[in-house]
């Protein structure tokens, strides 16, 4: 609770995250984690790495349309925010107390779209990859040419880089908003109840 | 003008020799494609059978596969001679990493050659045959594409 002067509006406890968004979010965790997994330790088939791949597919495309259609946090135009909010939001990040944002704030929104478009350059590089060894093929390879299929190996050994980091950064700001803000911001994403403050 | 000269002298003496180790080197990388080019050929021949896009022939599985016996044969890692490695000479994807590591890039390619052994039999007797063996070579291709090839 946030003490001394001025606390405008009161912090209140409210349904944030719709059901579908939840699932989404864990069933994502879930398989791009296990794609990751799979790709750097798998088998040499690797025919389940491909399956979690159309499943992340999946997921993005229902991500993409649930951004237009869902309920208003899930909503793209709700929580994209020009320069300005985002700076605004920076001032106060080191604050000792809890955001009570009520959904993704102006600086996370850019952390959410970062995941997805890397997802969606991974994904696609993943469908148009053939890395030679005739047991694994992406189903869209032969709509390339021959160098494009041999580099876009290449991209998605950089984008699985680029997702490693962007996961862990994603878990390090939850851990700072647990520990530092003292914001729980997982049980959220599980029950979808949030304390928020309106603004 | 002394100097001028011995800059002539050098340029023309080193020059056809630089010229004469560069075409040594290029012969080289093209025996290196040219052995995984028929690598390849085979290995697409057997692998568009394990996948049913091309009706299996059991003849022509077999010689595929008997090719590919016989090519692992050779002494590939011979063919890796320093100087040919991406960066230093067009057109190469080998890594670097391959010189630094040559014990276990023979060791990889150790793995191709008994991935390879028996298979001009392993694929006789049916297209179910192909794909095992599909899957034991391509697990060698991917063992050493992962570490050894560039990806470009």
């Amino acid at each position: 609770m946030p003490k001394g002067a001025p606390s405008p509006d009161p912090v209140r406890e409210v349904r944030l995250w719709d059901p579908f968004l939840r699932g989404f979010h864990w069933a994502l965790a879930f398989f791009v984690t296990a794609s990751w997994c799979l790709g750097q330790f798998g088998p040499a088939k690797m025919t389940l790495h491909f399956w979690c791949g159309y499943v992340v597919i999946g997921l993005l495309l229902f991500r993409l349309v649930w951004g237009f259609v869902g309920p208003a946090p899930a909503r793209f135009s709700h929580f994209l925010r020009g320069p300005g909010a985002v700076a605004g939001y920076l001032r106060g990040l080191m604050l000792r107390e809890p955001s009570y944002w009520p959904g993704h704030n102006p600086l996370g929104a850019l952390s959410v779209i970062a995941m997805l478009a890397v997802l969606a350059a991974q994904v696609s590089s993943g469908l148009i990859s053939d890395p030679d060894d005739y047991i694994n093929v992406g189903p869209l390879a032969s709509y390339v040419s021959s160098s494009t299929r041999s580099k876009a190996v290449g991209w998605h050994e950089f984008g699985a880089n680029i997702i490693l980091i962007l996961v862990l950064l994603h878990v390090a700001v939850i851990l700072f908003y647990r520990f530092w803000k003292r914001e729980d911001l997982v049980r959220p994403m599980l029950n979808g109840r949030k304390q928020v403050r309106d603004r | 003008m002394r100097l001028l000269s011995a800059a002539a002298l050098a340029f023309t003496v080193t020059l056809p020799m630089t010229t004469h180790a560069d075409e040594a080197l290029d012969e080289l990388l093209e025996a290196r494609h040219g052995f995984y080019q028929m690598l390849a050929m085979n290995m697409g021949t057997l692998a568009g059978m394990a996948k049913g896009e091309t009706p299996y022939d059991e003849a022509t599985a077999s010689r595929a596969a008997a090719n590919i016996e016989a090519l692992t044969h050779y002494d590939l890692p011979s063919l890796f001679v320093e100087g040919t490695a991406s960066g230093q000479i067009k057109d190469s994807a080998a890594k670097p990493e391959i010189w630094t590591n040559m014990d276990d890039f023979k060791t990889k390619f150790g793995g191709l050659v008994e991935a390879a052994a028996g298979a001009s039999e392993a694929v006789k007797g049916g297209q179910d045959k192909v794909g095992p063996v599909v899957g034991k070579l391509g697990g060698a291709c991917k063992a050493c594409h992962d570490v050894y090839r560039e990806k470009s």
